[in-house]
């Protein structure tokens, strides 16, 4: 193990020394070059496709890949061992496009929400009136310049301090580090009794988290995150004047260990895997906090605060606790709650003893990313019943109004963001994101994000292919490519029939960016998973979609899709267009109501209390739900009388 | 004080399919078979109409089933290797209403009988029986397209009912049966939904709806049975309440399923506590048809006659009112 050859990743130009016989997508990952990998190494997904251009290595055998790109020198990173020194070319579609975080990127990711209409962009505003909570930030500056002590008052300095702090506000319970305490009398009698006081709220009691010399009451900064499980935002805020400073997003560095909380889980229980994890995460957030430092030019010793939103998974690897039992029977997660910690325990850089709270989550799988949205979307104090839909990986939907909240879960996978599909991308540059077919045989318009030349197809890409397919009758109610259509873009591909979206020519990528019948399926079996756990959960109440007063669809993702695309495929009700609202990231926004307001806290633990969670897994009803959705719109299609409508009219032309 | 009975009324009805076509109507038959046309659960004749009653196909293969049981083989003697004769005893001795001819044969793993030869066998058949015929591909998919999509041609005008249309794979048998109009049936893996997907892509062709039949999927008595019929008691309370996508008669493969289990097919030999397999297996069929014809089958399609028997005398007895 000792023989050190070298590694040479191009285009990008990287070497790096390694040892005999280790794994070739590990040393890229070393090397700081992320590629593809849903499955997260085992070989299966075959989207860490790499080119040798020479050297020495072992692969194992993989059907992952067509002859004729195993003739070119074609292999899979993760299958591949180093066996000399090795010249390797990483292809543009494999390589995991981890952007640099600028305002550009960060528009454009799949948290497009951060800047969209619904949320109202620069105004970064919230849907519901932010002032229903009151302002009692997770971290609040007070400047106290308390008597001089006397013989006549010579209480301690501590508790001449706790004096001082309840003369301006009602304090209960109060507690103070020995750390502070060490240094408080000098701290005092240098400042000349002229001294700024950090207070949090640690759940019921009130911490003096730090005491500063001299008055530092308006510096006072906190950051409030969304950690999703493919992009991680963060959002820094004047904790004073609850004015919104910069939002910044970023990819999850966990992507390169596995695309989904499962193949994470699993990845965790390796060796060093939850480390790993953690690190990766806590560097998302350690760039995120620094961009936003030098961007807004402030110091980063006056944050405060950082509130975390997240599925549990994502919670648990922040953390660094183990979340192994999350997958396995009966599903339990270490916490669900979990107490305010300092940042710095986790590796959060902000000011030493700055605070760290986390949403509290609902079960295992409706974590505080759906808290938050909750709370967000203002749908526990609103009269009206509202059906929030998070369209993610976790597809989570909470229902309900300010008497009573219900919610669940529903595994939809990651075709709909882009994963697992032949030519699937995220929301990003160059992502084919609207489609409009002209005419059966050839005239297709495309639009992509940015307006670049197309390598891909993000999600709101994929409902219009598949609505456009569908009106133009190119493709059937059980998604299958119809045979006898007369054009060049339907032609016999790996998986099936597929139909060519996008010639190599005209785009960016490597080949045709095609959507095959197994892509579809893929598409099916998500959109049939989103809607079938809406319907179990209304039945479940004894509620049908029309009773439903308004639909919020959150997730950066469902802030540019097309709701009549979308009902066209069965993928939301037919409903009242009017009743739909694009809420944009609202995991964001709750994390953020959540770090001004204490109150908004304990409104995110009420709920996810109150929140009764309906596991789908054990519903008999589910299953059917879910096989009458496998069908486009829906196999009752009169449960979409308007896509009924619309389809009657394209065959009578 | 009298009991009054409370009634279940329903505002539609299952559709009615015939099978067969006469001189009249282009085809060669003696006479057709109707099914259908039910506006109440089975046999609850007080409730609502039953105006056709369910019918017993008899099934043979265009190849002699030699890994039958002897018990199966037996009743028909050296007929199992002539199709036609076969058929022909069934229909003579064993009252058959109509004739189920499953081209086994023509599987490329079995005798890869050729098309050629299929349609040979069924316009001979055609020529010598004079009731409907129900043809069955041998679930090879290719193979299947080619031959039954033959067969469909050679038989036009004779209004047939061909099987299996499945939702992997349905439309060359649509455009075949369609263009030579014949009947269809649309088989779906025990699941109501599957099942009803299946009717809607068929229909989607341009195909007539009162020329399906659905087969759910068949089980054996003791081998879920239950389920199938639940799945059938659905799909029916579905139609009577106006699901048009649901309405179609059944076809149910009661043969086959009874006679693939062991408490069926085993002999006594093997099995000294099971008693005589000689009255074993039929009345294994049997009761396997009767819970099918009271889950609602319209078209069962049987082995053996004595079981053809008994189940022809219960279904007289059931028509009559005489639930008992």
């Amino acid at each position: 193990m000792s023989t050190k050859y070298t590694l040479e990743l191009r285009p990008d130009k990287k070497e790096i020394k390694v040892s005999k016989g280790e794994n070739l997508l590990a040393c890229a990952i070393k090397a700081g070059v992320y590629l593809n990998s849903s499955c997260g190494g085992d070989g299966v997904c075959g989207r860490c496709k790499v080119l040798i251009k020479k050297g020495d290595y072992k692969t194992e055998p993989t059907g992952r890949l067509t002859s004729e790109e195993k003739k070119k020198g074609y292999v899979l990173a993760c299958l591949t061992t180093i066996q000399g020194d090795l010249t390797v070319h990483i292809p543009k579609e494999s390589k995991l496009d981890l952007a640099k975080i600028s305002d550009g990127d960060a528009q454009f990711l799949r948290l497009k929400g951060i800047y969209s209409e619904a949320e109202e962009a620069d105004a970064g505003k919230a849907i519901i009136d932010e002032s229903i909570y009151s302002h009692s930030p997770l971290a609040t500056k007070v400047y106290l310049q308390p008597p001089l002590p006397t013989l006549e008052d010579s209480i301690s300095d501590l508790e001449r301090l706790y004096r001082e702090l309840r003369k301006t506000r009602d304090i209960p319970i109060m507690q103070t580090g020995l750390t502070n305490i060490k240094r408080l009398g000098s701290l005092l009698r240098h400042s000349n009794w002229k001294i700024t006081a950090t207070l949090g709220k640690r759940n019921e009691t009130t911490e003096i988290v730090v005491i500063e010399p001299g008055d530092t009451s308006n510096r006072n900064l906190g950051v409030a995150f969304d950690i999703g499980t493919t992009t991680v935002t963060g959002q820094l805020v004047n904790l004073n004047t609850r004015k919104i400073l910069g939002t910044k997003a970023t990819y999850n560095k966990q992507v390169a260990f596995g695309s989904d909380v499962i193949s994470r889980i699993i990845y965790a229980t390796e060796e060093h895997g939850l480390e790993r994890l953690h690190h990766a995460v806590v560097d998302n957030m350690n760039d995120i906090i620094r961009v936003l430092i030098e961007e807004t030019k402030l110091n980063l010793t006056d944050i405060m605060g950082v509130m975390c939103a997240g599925n549990t998974t994502m919670i648990h690897l922040l953390l660094r606790v183990d979340p192994t039992f999350i997958r396995r029977e009966p599903y339990v997660a270490t916490a669900n709650f979990v107490p305010v910690i300092r940042a710095a325990e986790v590796g959060i850089k902000i000011h030493p003893r700055g605070l760290l709270a986390c949403v509290p989550g609902v079960s295992t799988y409706v974590g505080g990313d759906i808290t938050a949205g909750v709370v967000a979307s203002g749908i526990a104090n609103e009269a009206k019943t509202t059906l929030l839909i998070d369209i993610g990986t976790n597809g989570e939907i909470a229902l309900g109004n300010r008497e009573w909240l219900v919610c669940c879960s529903a595994s939809a996978g990651p075709a709909f963001e882009g994963s697992g599909v032949t030519c699937g991308m995220r929301a990003t540059k160059c992502a084919i994101q609207g489609v409009k077919i002209k005419d059966r045989q050839d005239g297709i318009k495309l639009t992509t994000i940015k307006g670049g030349k197309p390598c891909g197809i993000c999600g709101s890409g994929y409902i219009d292919i598949l609505a456009e397919l569908f009106r133009n009758g190119i493709m059937n109610k059980n998604g299958k490519i119809n045979r006898e259509i007369k054009s060049k873009r339907v032609r016999e591909g790996k998986d099936g029939l597929e139909y060519v979206v996008c010639w190599k020519e005209e785009s960016e990528a490597d080949s045709d960016i095609v959507i095959s019948e197994a892509d579809i399926e893929n598409l099916k079996c998500s959109k049939g998973a989103i809607y079938s756990a809406a319907a179990t959960l209304l039945k479940k109440v004894g509620l049908t979609f029309k009773d439903i007063d308004q639909v919020m669809i959150a997730g950066g993702f469902g802030t540019n899709i097309d709701i009549d695309k979308a009902i066209m495929i069965g993928l939301l009700p037919d409903i009242d267009r009017a009743k739909f609202k694009f809420i944009g990231n609202s995991s964001l926004v709750g994390s953020r109501e959540i770090l001004l307001s204490y109150q908004a806290m304990e409104k995110a633990e009420e709920i996810a209390r109150k929140m009764t969670y309906i596991e789908l897994s054990v519903e008999p009803r589910y299953m059917d739900e879910y096989v009458a959705s496998l069908f486009f719109p829906h196999t009752d299609l009169d449960k979409f009388p308007s896509v009924k409508e619309a389809i009657r009219g394209v065959r009578s032309k | 004080m009298a009991l009054e009975l409370l009634k279940e009324r329903w505002s539609s009805a299952i559709n009615v399919l015939k099978v067969g076509a006469v001189k009249e109507e282009g085809g060669t038959r003696a006479s057709a078979i109707t099914v259908g046309g039910q506006t109440t659960l089975p046999f609850l004749l007080d409730e609502g109409g039953m105006p056709h009653r369910p019918v017993v196909a008899m099934e043979i293969f265009d190849v002699a089933p030699l890994e039958w049981p002897v018990s199966l083989l037996e009743p028909f003697g050296d007929a199992v290797k002539d199709p036609v004769k076969w058929a022909k005893k069934c229909i003579n001795e064993f009252k058959a209403d109509l004739i189920c001819l499953t081209l086994k044969g023509t599987h490329p793993e079995a005798e890869n009988i050729s098309a050629d030869k299929a349609v040979e066998l069924v316009k001979n058949m055609l020529k010598e029986i004079s009731t409907p015929l129900i043809i069955i591909g041998s679930g090879d998919k290719e193979k299947d397209n080619d031959v039954l999509a033959r067969c469909s041609q050679a038989t036009k005008g004779e209004n047939c009912l061909f099987g299996l249309a499945a939702q992997d794979n349905f439309k060359t048998l649509v455009a075949s049966c369609m263009a030579d109009d014949h009947c269809i049936i649309a088989d779906s893996p025990i699941d109501i939904n599957i099942a009803k997907q299946v009717n809607i892509l068929i229909t989607d062709m341009g195909f007539k709806p009162e020329k399906i039949a659905m087969h759910p999927s068949t089980a054996a008595l003791g081998y879920g049975m239950e389920y199938v019929y639940s799945i059938m008691e659905r799909s029916r309370l579905a139609a009577f309440v106006g699901d048009k996508m649901l309405a179609m008669p059944f076809i149910i493969f009661v043969g086959q399923e009874a006679w693939k289990v062991k408490e069926a097919a085993a002999n006594v030999a093997d099995e000294p506590g099971w008693g005589d397999e000689r009255m074993r297996g039929p009345l294994w069929e049997a009761a396997t048809a009767v819970a099918m014809l009271h889950a609602g089958a319209d078209i069962l399609v049987m082995r053996h006659p004595e079981a053809v028997a008994t189940v022809k005398r219960s279904i007289d007895s059931m028509m009559k009112g005489n639930n008992d």
